[in-house]
């Protein structure tokens, strides 16, 4: 079911959260809130499930208006970073809590339970304690407690935030399985940008209260918005660096690289300029020298910290197997054509 | 013993005395009280030896024999060579003289007779009468109304006398004027009527007041706890003034909204009932009242502790009950009653102790009337210990009253121990994760 906050606001006494927020996700889509702490994804995430009253603005699940419903009403299902399970239920009893309190038969009960349970992966787990459970089980739980009443909306509050390195990520691909096979319209709030775009159709990045970029995983990579969302997202980040243009060339601290053909003719003389880690090396040429202050192995690919003579640093990602220590004067090349430019303010040009 | 033992008992030290002090020495002073007859008129020092008419008569029948109680009623007055020695000393050598050469030897059944005898003096006459009387007294032969500071003194007068030898330990016994070992407290506990009266009043009182306590604990925590924080705060403390007013003054506001020109009886007035006072005026009114007035304190206590435990629940689990489609009723009795589980059984089962043995509050309202119809046990162990209307104050008994109350409190204390069992509710958390 298709999602619709318009012109969202929420304060809390004075302060104002959110702002005139406007968000759609379309049907079956899943989307992921991501900023950083204290942007409000919460808060947009508690007003879509009706815990917290917007303040002004309207939400729509569908062409239902539930602006004013109680959360009771709304048909939502959510997972809580802790999972918020009753510690005196067993698990069966935790699941069917939703029907229970619509007082559905119990007949009906034990055979939607059944079939939650068998779509989670937990149905040898049902008449435990939520204390005898692993993190990686209760979150199962949580989210078939989220599902069994076939919620219009599944909305996901860091659920994995609480999960260890290794269950995180199979918890990722379990969680976007789930919401692939029920087709059911989610929202995944997290501060991680790989949950984020390994998860999501599309994301939404937040920043103080609004959202800067809404946008398919790889084009928001690809074509940040602005400074702040091209420093969000990618890991290792990217190295901003002060630049000047003289003629066609980028004119850096150490070293010069060509203005690329899309680039030409639309910047000002001073700008700052976006190198992911990626395009930074020496497969790119030369041109831009530095020393190397600072190596990390990651197995697969080494990381490279590259400080220029006026002290900026650009990192650069390389397959490993190469012979740069620490300490060794390089020149590498950038992929011009990479590049991103962005205005004193942090805008993209 | 090593030395850390040895400094672990060096820090108990203080906390064990205190334990033996305030804890087991009462406990093992109501034992020993509970199998005595001390009373007002025993004392509890040990007592004197002494025999009179009151006495002689509450002696059994066949305890003694018939004999026995004429000789001791009837010894009389006998003129001997020990009273004439006696009377030489005080009046006069010459005095005895003559009353030897009148009346020596003489038996007379009554002090008249005797005080008769000595007006036969003529060269000596005694004058006065108080001085006659006292003469008179030299010469009883009767132990009765003698005081006697020890058993061997009271003995070697028996000895005196021709009381048969075989009476002796009796009477012994029966004069025996101080406290002694028994176990009649007991049997007359179980024997008396307003015994089990007693009990069944503490059951209704323990059993009413409890329900109060924690009903209305509950209500409050859980009614406050929705509310905002400002307003409920100011409920929390206006509902725990009467656990830390004091009780003579928490009562005394009782009393005077229940008096018959009270506020109660004031307001009633204005519907054309007749003033009256409403605590004392039926045994249910004054039930009423005394549920109230332990309940209310009660009820503050168990508020405080509901209100922390539901305090203690995550809000995210409150919050997700609320999207799985709780309502608030559903949420209270789905989310949060079963986790006050444990606050509610401790706090049933310490308020059912401390109200087996509290009476303060009753005594001081209803002092256990009218009637005694509010009297509960341990009001009653009170009562007939420590303030009797007739004035002998039965420590015996009393401390009997308070020993069953003792022994269920022990036993009750026992059990809760193995039901809850302990050991587990303090080591683990019971808000589980
Ligand atoms: N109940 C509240 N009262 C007052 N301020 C609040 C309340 N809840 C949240 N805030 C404020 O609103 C802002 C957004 O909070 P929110 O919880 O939505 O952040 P978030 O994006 O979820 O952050 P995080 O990643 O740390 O969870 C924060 O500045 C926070 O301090
Ligand atoms: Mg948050």
């Amino acid at each position: 079911m298709r999602i619709e906050l318009k012109n969202f606001t929420k304060t809390f006494g004075e302060l104002t959260v959110i702002d005139r927020l406007n968000l759609t996700v379309e049907s079956g889509e899943m989307i992921a809130l991501l900023g950083p702490s204290g942007c409000g994804k919460s808060t947009t995430l508690f007003t879509i499930c009706g815990i917290h009253r917007m303040n002004g603005g309207s939400l729509h699940f569908g062409d239902r208006d539930v602006s004013d419903l109680p959360s009771q009403k709304r048909n939502v299902g959510v997972v809580f970073q802790n999972y918020a399970l009753y510690p005196h239920m067993s698990i069966r009893d935790n699941i069917a809590f939703p029907l229970k309190v619509q007082k559905e038969d119990a007949a009906t009960i034990a055979r939607k339970v059944d079939e939650i349970a068998e779509l989670v992966h937990i149905p040898e787990l049902l008449e435990r304690k939520p204390a005898q459970l692993s993190g990686g089980q209760q979150q199962r739980v949580a989210l078939a407690r989220a599902l069994v009443r076939k919620p219009d909306v599944l909305l996901l509050d860091e659920p994995l935030a609480n999960l260890d390195a290794k269950l995180r990520l199979e918890m990722r691909s379990e969680i976007r399985r789930i919401q692939l096979e029920t087709g059911i319209t989610a929202i995944l709030v997290t501060h991680d940008q790989i949950e984020a775009m390994s998860m999501c159709d599309r994301i939404a990045l937040m920043k103080g209260g609004k959202i800067v970029q809404l946008d398919k995983p790889d084009e928001m990579y690809a074509n940040p918005a602005d400074q702040f969302v091209a420093g969000f997202l990618g890991n290792p980040p990217i190295s901003f660096v002060d630049a000047s243009v003289v003629g066609d060339t980028f004119v850096l601290g150490a070293g010069e690289i060509a203005v690329s053909a899309n680039l030409m003719g639309r910047v000002p003389s001073q700008l700052q300029l976006g190198v992911r880690p990626e395009y930074f090396g020496p497969q790119f040429g030369s041109g831009v020298a530095g020393k190397i202050t600072f190596v990390e192995t990651q197995g697969r690919e080494n990381l490279y910290d590259v400080t220029l003579q006026n002290g900026t640093v650009i990192r650069s990602i390389q397959p490993s197997g190469q012979s740069f220590a620490l300490g060794d004067q390089v020149s590498w090349g950038i992929d011009t054509d990479n590049v991103l430019a962005f205005s004193a303010n942090g805008d993209r040009i | 013993m090593n030395r850390r033992t040895a400094l672990g008992f060096g820090f108990l030290a203080p906390a064990l005395l205190v334990v033996i002090l305030f804890f087991l020495a009462p406990v093992v002073l109501t034992v020993f009280f509970a199998f005595t007859n001390m009373s007002t008129s025993t004392g509890i020092r040990g007592g004197e030896y002494l025999l009179n008419q009151s006495i002689l008569r509450s002696i059994p029948e066949d305890a003694i024999s018939t004999e026995t109680r004429n000789t001791l009623e009837n010894a009389g007055y006998q003129v001997n060579d020990q009273g004439l020695a006696k009377l030489a000393e005080t009046v006069s050598p010459a005095t005895a003289d003559e009353l030897r050469s009148l009346h020596g030897g003489a038996r007379f059944d009554s002090r008249r007779d005797m005080e008769r005898a000595l007006k036969d003096l003529r060269e000596n006459r005694i004058r006065s009468t108080r001085d006659r009387k006292a003469a008179a007294d030299l010469f009883n032969t009767s132990i009765l109304n003698t005081r006697y500071n020890t058993e061997d003194a009271f003995r070697a007068a028996l000895a005196g006398t021709n009381v048969p030898v075989g009476d002796h330990d009796a009477l012994t016994s029966f004069a025996y004027t101080g406290w002694s070992w028994t176990t009649e407290n007991m049997k007359l506990l179980f024997s008396l009527d307003s015994s089990y009266r007693y009990a069944a009043n503490t059951a209704l009182y323990v059993a009413l007041t409890l329900a109060f306590n924690v009903g209305f604990g509950l209500f409050l925590a859980i009614s406050t706890f929705y509310l905002p924080p400002v307003l409920a705060s100011t409920f929390r403390t206006i509902w725990f003034l009467p656990r830390i007013l004091p009780p003579v003054l928490y009562v005394l506001m009782w009393k005077w909204f229940t008096w018959d020109t009270g506020f109660l009886a004031t307001m009633t007035g204005y519907l054309g009932i007749a003033p009256r006072n409403w605590m004392l005026d039926t045994a249910t009114n004054a039930w009423v009242f005394v549920v109230l007035i332990n309940g209310c304190v009660g009820a503050s206590l168990g508020m405080i502790l509901f209100s922390s435990a539901i305090k203690a629940i995550p809000t995210s689990m409150l919050y997700a009950s609320e999207v799985d489609g709780a309502s608030r009723w559903q949420q209270v009795r789905y989310i949060i009653l079963p986790q006050l589980r444990w606050p509610i059984l401790f706090t049933t089962s310490y308020q059912t102790l401390s109200l087996l043995t509290s009476f303060e509050y009753i005594l001081l309202s209803t002092e256990g009337g009218p009637g005694r119809a509010t009297e509960v046990w341990a009001l009653a162990a009170y009562h007939t210990a420590l303030s009797n209307y007739g004035g002998n104050l039965q420590y015996g008994l009393g401390a009997a009253y308070a020993l069953i109350l003792v022994v269920i409190g022990i036993i009750a204390s026992l059990l809760y121990l193995r039901f809850f069992n302990f050991k587990e509710l303090v080591s683990k958390p019971r808000i589980e994760q």
